[in-house]
């Protein structure tokens, strides 16, 4: 039971979020309470386990979620689990109520409670998750939810830009931390916690076992803001007051260290740790101190006691003693009480005052003295004076310090950080007292203070009687919490520790005295050092710099793509004929050449020999693509030149036994010229189309590669026998598809699928030329190209019409033989088409438009039916898709039948073929009247 | 259902088709043709999954002629995923495109079904020329959807983009036609078949016909160098097409994956083809595309470089296919499809709210539903930078797992983890700009845009949320599909068997 | 022969890409045109130079030529015209859109 109540216990904020969208409709206040309820509960629910945990047991619950890659929803709590779930429900409940009284009455803090209460969940996540991953997860839902809390007045651009900064900090170190994570994974050979703290020796052994700590403490580091990079936590006091003060005294920045303490069983221990933990932790710790006596601004300060406090916990942790480990699960606790209070007492002043300035204020225990005496207290605390909770973890730590035993040397230098440390705590602790509650009440503040609603006050004062009640009481109090906590960091071997204020006289006293002594002269002496403040500001650390550092890598990368040019058709086409031959040498390098087999270009069929017409029409050929480059700005002639070419090409099919080709090759070639020219009347030659030299000198080289590339792999083709499957389709031509035409019967039957996706292709170029060119434009055409294109029909004219009923029965017939003999649907559209063609041609374009007034689209949507729906008619019989119905019905009607369905399916094509030809000459057409001004039609009517 | 192979291709042909003959009809009739389109073709996709997970490979014999001869639909568990894929991603672009898009030019519906026969068609062939005809198909519906809506800025991305891939088609008619001269088949089973049977002093030959053809898909997957024609594409297209064409690099993802599996990895000497090289492009393709998003002007500027990344992140594992790599990068391929298809339609509603300003990174006019925007921005952003606990973070610790065992884990693991957290700086860049700077609430400082609205565009954006928090929470499916998938494409000889028989038994001609 | 036929596809080829890689849409389609003559040829010609007969299963036909490079060919000289045609009415429509015929509509390459 208790442990679905552990569910139930993180899903407490989550449910708040829903219940607080809600109830925020009805009031302000509903909304405050649905939130502090949601708290409420998880923590109710948190303790109720607590005997559970207080007796040694660790709760478990799980349910997979993705358990073959390691992520499951597996939850624990244990002693450590359970400090932390108190602290950030606890706190967290405290922070609701001040925020009701501390947040602007025109805001209806639904936004706030709702960010608020994920951040909680994802606090909550990580301090019960059992399988790292499933931390990792929570732990950058915590970065997501403080990127919006930061943001929450996102009015103001610092608050956008430091939200951006905590999450690229905090969300960075996530990363690391997720990489981290999955290497101990698979290093342990499991996600759960309880696996691997049982496997710790071996993962400490393992040889990844550096850059696992490295990642880990990366993540730990960020997320605590130790440095270098603690910068992203002062600017974070861009929040309001209520959530700097759960981010930075009870959550966020206790993640890191929560971090620390998880992972301590299983990282901690070797001398990397202590190195890197605890040099990171004692930088921290001083500089910290040192820039917070540095601050004027109140948050600010504050905001730098924090990174040094948590300086401190890193520290400690570092020290691989169990003492110095229980002195800093010791210490977050006391940190949690007092900095919670701190940051709402200064929200209270700054609430009250109207600024956060300590140079501004002061004097502030005359008119507040009740929030005065807490303040007062909270910072006793922080500088660590006796009889506050803040006095004993110190003192637990100048002992741990004294106490190391560490590397040669190191137990001289710890004491002494220690009480440096502890010197300057002091020293800002005396400042803040000092500059705000008195130092005169000359001040010009904006407002005048006095003292808050006692609701906003109360979570002081609860904090502030902690402060005490530990201070007093400790081993009453907080003992047996402290202790469970730290037997889940040190399991079974959590040393002899006694919370009592008063050790005796040592020399941990004597450094506490030291430091109070040193801190206050330092204090009064502080004037020298704000002078030095504004040369010693960190460069690298205000959102305006973050703000430049991501802008220069928005242009370096800009820079960087524009330099690929990878806009331009030509670059990219350059790249990729590159790519082809590099890559073909490539492979022919690594299996032809460098391979275990020596491979040779030339095979092993003789060559055949070389008679006059093939030479001659070689000739041609090389004439006729050359001279097409070399004329290609002249474009008539260009045009003319590759259609040379392209003869020869069928001429070539003719010669080699392949009829059908040549056919259809001259056909379209017809077409194609035609279309060429029509266009060729919209592009004229363009000055600024001439490239550079070098350019063609590059282009050159590349397509001389091409062509030695292509000539190479086809000799090695043309002189190598093959075995082929196509002694199937020569065999079963007749008796499987009923025709003697084998090409045909491939095209219609064996591979009709082909045919049929190939007209759907030429049904779309027509369609997207039709929409390319509907309302299109063109520019005015030179008048000597219209003269051109005018005046050769003329002569056609006469001799072309009688000439159309010929050349359609033409088509028929061809349409007709095609099954047996060269020919088929293809080819007969083909032939019509040009017949239809030259018609328009000769007649121009009235005598065109006033015959083919047909609706081509629907034209190509009816020939591609009539293909499809032969196709289908095979369902029928049981057979699939295109199945010919040869033989599949009695005779007698078995012969036309079978011819039929061919027949159908060609049909199909011719249509689509005549349907395509035709809407593209007429679109080209409409361009030419679009083009002529004076009544015309629109292009919508066009292209119904 | 024994015609359920063919009806992914066949349902969009007959839309298609109808579409054509009622091309005079008035747009309301054209949606619900393409509309009631899509929905069988759902229902189909759905069938095929079932059908294809219990591990049976389905083989349709068009014309009824038995493979190699004639040409054969495969259907298995991975041609399923991404029949599903493309049919699922094909509802919301429809409703999406009906909010407007599709009246922005003739033939929009028309178009759209033909660009599905044509994916459907890709990914279920078994035949390599066919599969040539379906890239025609599929690229000829993309030229058309692609200058759908006119303008400079389309027609030139429309010339670049036609002229790049006709030279991409040619270059696959020639690597089929000496594959045809030197192994004498077409068919993809056979084609894995014939290599093994390849002399010693012909394996050079033919490796160069296998680069050749391997280039292709990778000029389709869009992989550096000659991938730097996507985001100019993506970018020009209106953005629910843009959408739709998150798929397309997919299709050459895809056809590697056939061609690798089944034929390269057939012979010891060919299988080691795409090493090391591929890897290295992989990742420069990851970083390539990392740096477009941070120089990305406008949102859909980012979703398009993010399909970059996601395109190298998923060639990593074709590089190094293993049954727990492909696993993982079929995970990653569906989630990374809905996020990045999800973020061009969320571009879309954004820029439809700012007016002049549209979706460009810079100051605009208040957005209108601006909650709505909001949680979804949320929703896709994590998603879409691999931060949990959304499918992106799934798929990356996959990738990440499955890529331990790669050539250079480190590496990849970088590229993965810095690809992402560019990401996560650059949206969180964009969610400043559009929800936080002026137009927000508080600081209204730009005039308001007259706005009407599209529910349609909301509507699927809602529906492509749902759809990523459904793989996000509930993974397991997915992720076992896929990995069984994966285990499948690379039992060779299973998949031979059950295409062409026993191979031996194949007849043969020698030529000449 | 072989050779001969070899070097002639070459040639094309290279005339081809040479005119694919010029800065205006004409001459790009030229270009296109010019290769995918190559191409047809190429893949017509893996049925190799050898045969002597169409390939037609009439009486006293032998040797036939290798039908299914033929199939192959006609459909993509099709889907060539196809494509071919869409080219151009697209680099018409960049020319209306730009009042230019550079591929990459006059930027300063």
């Amino acid at each position: 039971m208790s442990s679905t109540l552990l569910l139930l216990v993180l899903f407490a904020p989550f449910a708040g979020i829903l219940a607080v969208a809600a109830a925020a409709h009805v009031s302000r206040a509903a909304g405050a309470w649905t939130a502090g309820a949601a708290m409420a509960a998880g923590l109710a629910g948190a303790l109720a386990m607590a005997p559970d945990v207080f007796g040694g047991t660790i709760v478990l619950w799980r349910v997979a979620w993705l358990p073959e890659w390691g992520l499951d929803f597996a939850l624990r709590l244990d002693g450590l689990g359970l400090l932390f779930t108190i602290l950030i429900l606890g706190i967290g409940v405290l922070i609701v109520l001040y925020a009701a009284y501390y947040l602007p009455k025109t805001d209806n803090l639904k936004r706030f409670y709702m960010e608020l209460l994920g951040f909680a969940g994802g606090m909550l996540g990580i301090v019960l998750a059992e399988n790292i991953l499933l931390m990792v997860v929570f732990w950058e839902v915590t970065s997501l939810t403080s990127f919006l809390l930061i943001a929450y007045k996102y009015q103001e651009v610092d608050a956008r830009i430091s939200a951006r900064m905590a999450l690229a900090v905090t969300g960075g170190g996530g990363l690391a931390l997720l990489a981290g994570a999955l290497l101990l994974g698979s290093t342990a050979g499991s996600f759960d916690f309880s696996v691997i703290e049982a496997r710790a020796a071996d993962v400490r052994a393992d040889p990844l076992y550096p850059v696992i700590l490295v990642l880990f403490l990366l993540g730990a580091f960020t997320k605590s803001a130790q440095f270098p990079f603690h910068f992203w936590l002062p600017h974070a006091m861009a929040a309001p007051t209520p959530v700097s003060a759960y981010l930075h005294s009870a959550t966020m920045v206790k993640a890191g260290v929560f971090l620390l303490a998880r992972m301590y069983p299983i990282l901690a221990g070797t001398d990397l740790w202590f190195v890197l933990v605890s040099s990171t932790g004692a930088i921290t710790f001083v500089y910290a101190a040192y820039v917070a006596l540095l601050k004027h601004d109140l948050k600010g300060l504050l905001a730098y006691s924090t990174v040094s406090h948590l300086g401190l916990i890193t520290l400690l942790f570092g020290l691989n003693t169990p003492l110095a480990a229980v002195a800093a699960v010791f210490h977050i606790i006391n940190h949690a009480i007092f900095k919670a209070s701190l940051f709402m007492a200064a929200g209270i002043i700054d609430h009250e005052t109207g600024t956060r300035d300590m140079r501004r204020m002061g004097g502030l225990f005359y008119s507040m003295p009740r929030t005065a005496v807490l303040g007062i207290l909270a910072a006793g605390s922080m500088a660590g004076v006796p009889l506050l909770n803040g006095f004993l973890s110190k003192e637990m730590f100048f002992t741990a310090a004294v106490d190391y035993q560490g590397f040669d040397g190191a137990y001289l230098i710890l004491p002494a950080v220690a009480t440096l440390g502890g010197m300057l705590g002091v020293a800002y602790s005396v400042r803040f007292v000092w500059d705000v509650f008195f130092d005169g009440p000359s001040h010009a503040m904006p407002k005048t203070p006095h003292e808050p609603p006692r609701w906003m006050r109360l979570p002081v004062e609860v904090l502030v009687a902690l402060v005490f009640v530990v201070g007093f009481l400790p081993q009453w109090s907080v003992g047996p919490l402290l202790t469970v906590a730290a037997d889940a960091v040190l399991p079974g071997q959590v040393p002899e520790f006694k919370l009592a204020i008063w050790h005796g006289f040592n020399l941990p006293l004597a450094m506490t005295v030291i430091a109070f002594g040193l801190g206050v002269l330092q204090f009064t002496r502080r004037h020298k050092l704000y002078a030095l403040q504004e040369r010693f500001a960190w460069p690298l650390t205000s959102p305006v710099a973050f703000e430049r550092v991501y802008r220069g890598a928005v242009r370096a990368s800009t820079v960087v793509l524009n330099g690929l040019d990878s806009k331009s058709l030509q670059r990219n086409l350059v790249l990729f004929f590159t790519f082809v031959l590099v890559l073909g040498a490539y492979a022919w390098l690594r299996t032809g050449w460098f391979g275990e087999h020596d491979a040779f270009l030339t095979g092993s069929i003789p060559v055949t020999p070389v008679d006059w017409p093939s030479a001659l029409a070689f000739a041609t050929l090389l004439f006729g693509s050359v001279a097409t480059v070399r004329y290609r700005r002249s474009r008539v002639s260009a045009v003319i030149f590759l259609s040379v070419a392209g003869i020869v090409v069928s001429l070539a099919f003719l010669r080699f036994n392949a009829p059908d080709l040549a056919l259809t090759q001259l056909s379209v070639e017809v077409v194609t010229i035609v279309l060429l020219l029509m266009c060729l009347r919209y592009l004229p030659v363009s000055p600024e189309a001439v490239s550079s030299p070098r350019r063609r000198l590059r282009d050159g080289v590349i397509a001389a590669a091409a062509g030695v590339g292509v000539t190479a792999m086809v000799y090695a083709m043309l002189t190598r026998p093959y075995e082929t499957i196509s002694g199937y389709h020569l065999a079963n031509a007749k008796p499987g598809g009923g025709g003697t035409n084998v090409v045909n019967v491939i095209l219609v039957d064996f591979r009709g699928y082909d045919t049929l996706g190939e007209i759907v292709v030429l049904a779309m170029a027509a369609l997207g030329l039709s929409a390319l060119l509907a309302g299109t434009r063109m520019p005015a055409v030179p008048i000597r190209a219209l003269d051109a294109a005018e005046r050769y029909p003329i002569m056609l004219a006469e001799l072309m019409r009688p000439m159309l009923p010929l050349s359609l029965a033409v088509a028929v017939y061809i349409f007709l033989r095609g099954h047996n003999l060269p020919g088929g649907g293809f080819i007969a559209g083909l032939v019509a088409a040009v017949a239809l063609m030259l018609q328009y041609m000769a007649g121009g374009v009235d005598f065109a438009s006033a015959r083919l007034r047909l609706n081509y689209v629907a034209l190509l949507g009816v020939g591609l039916g009539v293909a499809t729906l032969t196709g289908v008619a095979s369902f029928l019989y049981g057979y699939p898709f295109l199945t010919s119905t040869h033989g599949y019905v009695q005779p007698p009607v078995i012969d036309k039948f079978e011819l039929a369905s061919a027949m159908a399916f060609d049909l199909g094509v011719f249509l689509v073929v005549i349907g395509t030809v035709l809407l593209a000459l007429t679109e080209l057409a409409g361009l030419k009247r679009g083009e002529v001004a004076g009544p015309d039609v629109p292009p919508a009517e066009r292209e119904a | 259902m024994a015609h359920l192979p063919i009806l992914p291709v066949l349902l969009p042909l007959l839309a298609a088709v109808l579409l054509l003959i009622g091309t005079s009809a008035d747009v309301g009739v054209k949606r619900a043709i393409s509309g009631s389109g899509i929905v069988l073709l759902v229902l189909a996709a759905a069938a095929q999954v079932a059908a294809a997970g219990d591990g049976t490979i389905s083989v349709y014999k068009l014309g009824d002629w038995p493979a190699p001869y004639g040409i054969v639909l495969v259907l298995d568990r991975l041609s399923a995923i991404m029949v599903a894929l493309t049919s699922l991603l094909s509802v919301p672009v429809f409703i999406a495109a009906t909010a407007g898009t599709d009246t922005r030019g003739p033939h929009f519906h028309a178009f759209l079904q033909f660009q599905l026969m044509g994916l459907n068609g890709a990914f279920l062939t078994g035949d390599l020329f066919n599969l040539f005809v379906f890239f025609e198909i599929l690229l000829l519906a993309s030229y058309g959807l692609l200058v759908h809506g006119g303008g400079l800025v389309r027609a030139r991305a429309g010339i670049a983009y036609v002229v790049l891939n006709l030279s991409g088609s040619a270059l696959f008619l020639i690597a089929l036609g000496l594959l045809y001269g030197f192994l004498g088949t077409l068919n993809m089973a056979d084609f894995g078949t014939q290599l093994q049977l390849v002399a010693p002093e012909d394996q050079g030959v033919v490796a160069v016909t296998c680069a050749l053809l391997v280039t292709v898909f990778l000029l389709k997957a869009a992989v550096l160098p000659i991938g730097f024609w996507l985001p100019h594409v993506y970018t020009a297209a209106t953005l629910p097409v843009a959408a739709l064409f998150v798929i397309m690099t997919k299709v050459g993802i895809y056809a590697l994956l056939r061609v690798v599996t089944i034929g390269l990895l057939a012979t010891p000497w060919s299988a080691g083809l795409l090493q090391p090289w591929l890897t290295w492009l992989a990742l420069g393709t990851i970083a390539i595309g990392a740096a477009g998003m941070l120089a990305a002007r406008s949102f859909a500027g980012i979703a398009a470089n993010l399909v970059l990344v996601s395109g190298g992140t998923l060639l990593l594992a074709v590089a190094e296919p293993t049954a727990v790599s492909i696993g993982a990068a079929l995970y990653y391929l569906v989630q990374s499809t809905l996020v990045t298809g999800a973020l061009f339609l969320l571009a879309d509603a954004i820029g439809r709210q700012r007016g002049a300003s549209e979706d460009d990174l810079g100051p605009g006019p208040r957005l209108h539903s601006y909650t709505v925007l909001g949680l979804i921005f949320l929703v896709l952003g994590v998603a879409a930078c691999g931060a949990p606990p959304l499918a992106g973070f799934i798929g990356k610790i996959m990738m990440m797992q499955a890529m331990e065992a790669s050539a250079y884990p480190a590496l990849v693991w970088v590229a993965l983890i810095l690809s992402g957290f560019v990401a996560a700086l650059v949206l969180a860049r964009a969610a400043s700009v559009f929800f936080w700077e002026p137009g927000a609430p508080g600081i209204e400082d730009k005039p308001d845009v007259p706005y009407l609205p599209a529910p349609g565009l909301t509507a699927a954006l809602v529906l492509m949320t749902m759809a990523i928090i459904t793989v996000s929470v509930v993974p397991a499916p997915v992720a076992s599909y896929a990995r069984a998938a994966a285990e499948q494409v690379l039992a060779r000889e299973a998949y031979v068997t059950s295409v062409t028989g026993d191979p031996a038994a194949v007849e043969r001609e020698r030529r000449p | 022969m072989e050779l001969l036929v070899s070097v002639a596809l070459g040639v094309l080829t290279a005339s081809g890409v040479y005119l694919i890689l010029r800065p205006t849409t004409f001459s790009v389609v030229l270009g296109l045109t010019l290769l995918s003559y190559a191409v047809n040829v190429l893949i017509f010609f893996s049925g190799r130079l050898k045969a002597t007969a169409p390939p037609l299963t009439v009486e006293g036909l032998s040797r036939q030529a290798d039908p299914l490079p033929q199939a192959l060919v006609l459909t993509a000289i099709v889907i060539g015209f196809g494509m071919t045609a869409y080219l151009l009415a697209l680099a018409l429509k960049g020319k209306a859109e730009s009042g230019t015929d550079h591929v990459d509509a006059g930027e300063p390459r």
